[in-house]
């Protein structure tokens, strides 16, 4: 099966009875990867399973690769889906619950076999075939779910924050396993996370869905540096929001410079918290809360004076139809 | 060190289950044995002779037909009964819960003397499907409720992996539902099979006469243990074997 692109368009759905996707549309080109983010009840997880056919839609039409699906059922659609916990079978062993997919498709157990140990070998468990699943680590089990996934061979696979239940190491590498494997099989790929920075390493593209809808669907940076409003700017860490002439000024807290020496604007150091690789400042300008990252050595202290400065390079105006200037809030 | 001492406990509740079992064995082939002698006078196969020249064979036979259908009938009703319960898919769930578990708080015998005058009526009497409908009446609660309680989310989310893996709605049922809830089923039908194998008041009130073992087995108590005590042993051995074989169920499913 080739790799297909995903076509969601105007998609509701009310899982429950309360409306929670709201005439959602999104666009994935074959082979890509997108991240799919969002704050908590935004319809992150409900669109996945939208997708997968794990939940009805009230309105709207789904196509891969041009071709409806939402009326099939899940086990029919060609879709894989990874979800936050392994689910794996407990009375199978890897290989097993690897082969699933292929035992399914009616494949002989030889032949099956034989795919699900390349596909372990692929995921880097290639000596664990057979061993229990419960004898595994989180990481090494979240990589079994993923080889099942594989072994399917989807035309898209959804992946429902397949990293949550990991430490930050075991993240790291199943990240890049994700991003190694999607790019060797050209897989379109839609992941869901709530953490931004997750979002632009596992994403080619990036989606934000802010009560039910998707509110940009860019590259990472254009997330990050240019957002199409104060709501999506908030979520990607943009603490600086100034009004300005009728609009809104938006600047990262990182790209702010202090120099004690400069004369245009200056604050009031009003807080300056260490968080390992920055110090986290507020300063006081004219009433005005100002949020920088500063290198540790290099912070103010609180109470200090220091002069502010905005590099032109990194102001951005959002965009008119953007939400009314609004004062700097913290995220 | 552990493992021993784990043996060493397990050979003591063994030991301590034994006891009533190694006295009902002793009684069986004791042909005399006046109190107190520990150990009995004369040893012998009389109980076997008596206990098996009546109608025990076909009792046997009878009640192990009756247990075995009612059982399996039992799960296939109680499956999407105890899933749609354990899934709170209802609004009322308390509501059905207690009709279904009404039956439970009325004697069998009571059940089967109510249902004696439909089957009368009907032509049914006496027959397998009477007794099995009679059984289903209190075995069905009892399976629903220990199916309900292995059924809930860890099953639902193995089952959307299921669906998202390619398993049609049957595929499913074999490979995924049936081994993951296992333990449960084999619980379930444990006790279900010993309710209806071990029933009394119904099948005396629907049997019409027909030979079930515990009807059979129930005279001789008091009358002559020895017979007693060995027709327990041959009502003991089925419900060992399949506790045997549902405990291995659990352990290793389908």
């Amino acid at each position: 099966m080739t790799a297909a692109g995903l076509n969601c368009v105007d998609i509701a759905a009310s899982p429950g009875g309360s409306p929670v996707l709201r005439g959602l549309s999104l666009q994935i080109v074959a082979g890509g990867r997108t991240s799919l983010v969002g704050p908590s009840a935004a319809g992150k997880t409900t669109l996945l399973r939208v997708i997968a056919g794990l939940q009805p839609i009230d309105e709207g039409r789904i196509l891969v690769n041009a071709v409806a699906i939402d009326h099939l059922p899940p086990h029919r659609r060609g879709i894989a889906m990874v979800f936050q916990e392994p689910r794996l079978l407990g009375h199978l062993n890897v290989l097993d619950n690897v082969a699933l997919p292929l035992r399914a498709a009616g494949m002989p157990r030889a032949a099956r076999r034989a795919i699900a140990a390349e596909r372990l070998a692929e995921v880097g468990l290639g000596g664990l075939a057979q061993r229990r699943v419960q004898g595994l680590s989180g990481g090494e089990q979240q990589r079994v779910s993923l080889a099942r996934a594989l072994s399917a061979d989807p035309a898209l696979l959804l992946l429902d924050e397949p990293l949550a239940a990991l430490d930050p190491n075991r993240r790291g590498e199943l990240r890049r396993l994700i991003c190694d494997l999607q790019e060797q099989r050209r897989l379109t790929t839609l992941t869901v996370t709530h953490d931004r920075s997750e979002a632009a390493e596992l994403g080619q593209r990036i989606a934000l869905m802010l009560e039910g809808r998707i509110v940009q669907h860019d590259e990472p940076r254009a997330l990050f540096e240019r957002p199409v409003s104060a709501a999506v700017a908030r979520f990607f860490g943009v603490a600086n929001l100034l009004g300005d002439r009728g609009g809104t000024l938006a600047i990262r807290p990182e790209h702010v410079r202090l120099d004690p020496l400069a004369t245009d604007r200056r604050g009031v150091v009003l807080e300056a918290v260490y968080a390992g690789d920055h110090v986290r400042v507020i300063i006081d300008c004219d009433g005005r809360r100002i949020h920088a990252h500063v290198a540790p050595g290099a912070a103010p202290r609180v109470g200090e004076q220091t002069g502010v400065e905005f590099p032109p390079e990194h102001v951005w105006r959002l965009p008119s139809t953007s939400a009314a200037a609004e004062e700097a809030t913290p995220t | 060190m552990t493992e021993p001492r784990g043996r060493l406990g397990a050979a003591l509740i063994a030991a301590l289950f034994s006891v009533p079992l190694l006295a009902l064995v002793t009684r069986a082939f004791a042909d005399s044995w006046r109190a107190p002698a520990l150990v009995p006078q004369e040893l012998g196969l009389r109980g076997v002779r008596i206990a098996f020249s009546g109608e025990t064979g076909t009792a046997f036979l009878n009640s192990l037909q009756v247990a075995t259908l009612t059982v399996a009938i039992a799960l296939i009703l109680a499956w999407p009964a105890a899933r749609v319960l354990g899934e709170r898919r209802l609004r009322h769930p308390a509501t059905v819960f207690i009709l279904l578990a009404a039956p439970l708080l009325v004697p069998s015998y009571a059940v089967g003397s109510g249902l004696t005058e439909w089957f009368i009526r009907l032509g049914l009497d006496g027959s397998t499907t009477a007794l099995v409908a009679a059984h289903l009446t209190f075995v069905l609660p009892y399976v629903t409720i220990v199916l309900l309680s292995g059924f809930g989310p860890g099953l639902t989310t193995l089952e959307e992996m299921a669906r998202v893996s390619g398993l049609s709605p049957l595929r499913r049922l074999a490979l995924v539902s049936l081994p993951a809830s296992a333990p449960t089923v084999a619980a379930a039908a444990l006790l279900g099979f010993l309710v209806s194998w071990s029933d009394y008041g119904s099948s005396l009130a629907v049997g019409g006469g027909r030979p079930m073992l515990p009807v059979v087995l129930l005279p001789f108590v008091g009358a002559d243990p020895q017979v007693a005590a060995t027709l327990a042993l041959l009502f003991l051995a089925p419900a060992l074997l399949f506790l045997v074989l549902t405990v291995r169920a659990g352990r290793k499913p389908l």
